[in-house]
């Protein structure tokens, strides 16, 4: 059992401070996608998992054991460097290699030249090659195996850079955005083979990623970052649904949440100057926004919430995203509706949108999620 | 520059490759101008030199054929200026270029004064040998030197038990250093080297620069728990075309070794001709005493050294030590 336990970790580079009390539990077995916009402490933070940087502090605990002074090869964690950080002189097999090289073979067997002779190294390393090899094939990099890192494509460099952190059996492995420069059909197909893995060896996965197909798909939890703190982890569906913070919201969905501005003034909440529900159990505050996922708005009639104008229209087959310019708010208004609604958003066609109040997501003035209760619905809808 | 040949070409695309072949030699004529003027005209003029007896000032010559090569490998004289030379380039390489990168690994390893260190080690570089041979020549004197005086503090103490040469030292005097020809070409490749290692070390430092940081991080992951082996696995292939540099550099300089000769002995070159090196030679023999024809044939010699050298440097890095 390895048990991952990071326990109130701040980071700082001089003056900055890059991880501001980061905590996250995390159970053998969990596969947790670590997500978050560029520059907020993704990589860093797993450095200081993999004890390649200090922490100013706090504390990491692997297994029970605080790893506080214990160095990074002891750790036995396995990791994917965003820069792939691969061996040039070694071709691509001894660079796959070199990880159970170092860790099964003595210093003696491990000597040029007379290493191989040395009782046993025969045997490890042909082994060794074969575990080299079924890691190639995995990858789909069985005919790469000669050359040189020099002579790769990004995406192939990757794939030996995955291929080497897979072969050995860790105590979690921890992958820096590993499939960011893969084509699409490749990506998939990894994504499906890191999955398989993570269920084959059960063992603990810290994934971070820009994508959040990927986060959704892969993951047991995504913990989602932002400016050196862990806004909320918890299950794909979860973090989706039901944000705990604004920030959360706009960052997790494709295309993102709209935020409408909205008043609540003795328990009644009002959007563009009209009452759309009561609400009890929340304190009256002027500047709360309201979030709406594109789904969860609808295309009505007149004596809509939101009426606007169809500025921009995308068409995906199976579903239509439509923006909406709403006379009022700065940002257009984002639908998703059924390719059947599609003759009613035409450019310019003017159309009201409505939604369930029991859909929306409300964040007071801090961006925190309000969960109020819900006396009455405007009188044209269902009490949610 | 790949040229593939068309079986049928068009006559006007043969003729725009025909003008640019012309446009080429025309650019690079000044290049080729200079370089046969002052690189390989005197190597030819050398060349020619050293099958004759030409002496400065002479009106003619006579062509002697092959006679100053044979004196050269035949008598006892050039044997030991060969001895001399090879002595010192064989210790000075390797022990210069080994200091070379041991320092600029120590140095990149410390935290602090990281600057102060380059400079000290850097400083011998930068002074002039000759005025730095003038130090060493009184710091290496019998009696008065700095270095036997502080040998000679280990007498009477258990040094001089475990250390037969602080015994006999004790009894007997300690070395001449430079009047002693068992020593002499000795002192000369500890110069060599103290003054030497600090370039190798500049260079090993660029050198290391280049190596990318998260390679060490790789290498911790990957289970390289000593120095030593992250050494092997990152820091010495990513140095190869520095050493490869540094060693040739190193090679050709400590073949041309002549200043030290010079300012320690400079009549003989050392107790009995110990510390007879080529350029010491070259010199004697074609500035001293004017034997022109000689002094060429081992400058030809010399530079057959250095031109072997030159291409075993440009063969090594093009075929092993470039990852692309
Ligand atoms: N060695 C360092 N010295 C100073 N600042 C650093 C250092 N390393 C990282 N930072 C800063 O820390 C912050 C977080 O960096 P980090 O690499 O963890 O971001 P990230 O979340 O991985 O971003 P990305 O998604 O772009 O990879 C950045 O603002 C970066 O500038
Ligand atoms: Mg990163």
């Amino acid at each position: 059992m390895a048990d991952l336990h990071i326990d109130g970790v701040v980071k700082s580079f001089g003056e900055t401070q890059v991880l501001k009390g980061i905590s996250l539990d995390i159970r053998h077995g969990e596969f947790i996608a670590l997500v978050g916009p560029s520059g907020c402490g993704k990589s860093t933070l797993l450095r200081i998992i993999a004890g390649l940087e200090s922490q100013s502090a706090g504390d990491i605990v692997i297994a029970g054991r605080s790893v506080a002074g214990v160095r990074a090869a002891d750790r036995n964690l396995s990791m994917v460097f965003q820069s792939y950080a691969l061996y040039p002189h070694l071709s691509v097999a001894d660079n796959i290699a070199v990880p159970l090289r170092m860790r099964t073979m003595g210093a003696v067997q491990r000597l040029p030249l007379v290493g191989r002779w040395m009782p046993g190294a025969a045997e490890r390393n042909r082994e060794i090659d074969a575990e080299v090899r079924k890691a190639a094939s995995t990858l789909e990099i069985e005919t790469l195996l000669d050359r040189k890192p020099g002579q790769l494509s990004g995406g192939q460099r990757q794939r030996v850079a995955l291929g080497r952190a897979l072969v050995r059996d860790p105590a979690a492995f921890l992958l820096d955005e590993p499939l960011s420069n893969l084509d699409a059909k490749l990506r998939v197909q990894t994504r499906g083979e890191i999955a398989e893995l993570h269920r084959r060896l059960g063992a603990t996965f810290i994934y971070v990623t820009h994508d959040q197909v990927e986060a959704m798909t892969m993951s047991s939890r995504i913990a989602v970052m932002m400016e050196g703190q862990i806004l909320q982890c918890d299950a794909p569906d979860l973090v989706y649904e039901d944000p705990e913070d604004i920030r959360v919201a706009e960052f997790i969905g494709s295309p993102k949440i709209n935020i409408l501005p909205a008043e609540l003034n003795g328990g009644s909440l009002r959007v563009l100057d009209r009452d759309i529900a009561r609400l009890t159990r929340v304190a009256d505050q002027p500047g709360i926004r309201l979030g709406l996922r594109p789904e969860a708005l609808r295309l009505s009639g007149a004596d809509s919430v939101l009426t606007g104008v169809v500025a921009h229209h995308e068409n995906l087959g199976s579903e239509v995203f439509a923006q909406i310019e709403v006379p009022g708010l700065s940002e257009r208004v984002v639908l998703r509706a059924d390719p059947s609604a599609r003759r009613r958003l035409g450019l310019g066609a003017t159309v009201g949108l409505d939604f369930d109040i029991g859909d929306a997501l409300l964040f007071d003035t801090s961006g925190k999620r309000l969960r109020p209760v819900i006396e009455a619905a405007r009188a044209a809808h269902q009490v949610a | 520059m790949a040229v593939t040949e068309i079986p049928v070409a068009a006559p006007a695309a043969r003729s725009v490759e025909a003008s640019q072949r012309r446009t080429g030699w025309f650019l690079t004529a000044p290049a080729i101008t200079l370089m046969g003027l002052i690189l390989l005209g005197p190597v030819l003029v050398a060349l020619v030199l050293s099958f004759t007896d030409y002496a400065l000032g002479n009106s003619g010559f006579n062509w002697v054929g092959l006679e100053n090569y044979e004196k050269l490998f035949t008598r006892s004289t050039y044997e030991k200026m060969f001895v001399a030379t090879f002595t010192y380039v064989v210790t000075v390489v390797p022990l210069s270029v080994g200091l070379g990168l041991g320092a600029a690994l120590l140095i990149t390893s410390v935290g602090r004064f990281r600057d102060l260190y380059k400079t000290i080690y850097f400083l011998p570089v930068m002074a002039t040998l000759l005025a730095m041979a003038i130090a060493w020549e009184f710091m290496l004197h019998p009696t008065i030197g700095m270095v036997n005086r502080t040998i000679e503090m280990g007498c009477g103490t258990f040094l001089e038990a475990i250390w037969p040469f602080m015994a006999q030292g004790c009894e007997g005097g300690f070395p001449l250093w430079l009047g002693d020809q068992r020593y002499a070409i000795w002192v000369v490749c500890f110069v060599g080297i103290w003054q030497g290692f600090g370039f190798n070390m500049v260079l090993y430092l660029a050198g290391l620069t280049s190596v990318h940081r998260e390679l060490y991080h790789a290498a911790e992951m990957d289970g390289a728990r000593s120095a030593w082996e992250r050494f092997r696995l990152v820091t010495w292939p990513a140095l190869g075309p520095t050493t490869v540099f540094v060693v040739t550099i190193s090679c050709i300089r400590a073949f041309q070794v002549f200043d030290t000769i010079e300012a320690f002995w400079p009549q003989g070159a050392g107790p009995n001709k110990s510390a007879y090196v080529m350029m010491f030679a070259i010199f004697e023999k074609g500035v001293q005493q004017n034997l022109i024809g000689i002094g060429s044939a081992i400058t030809v010699v010399f530079l057959g050294f250095v031109m072997f050298l030159t291409l075993i440097q440009r063969w090594l890095v093009e075929r092993k030590v470039h990852y692309g």
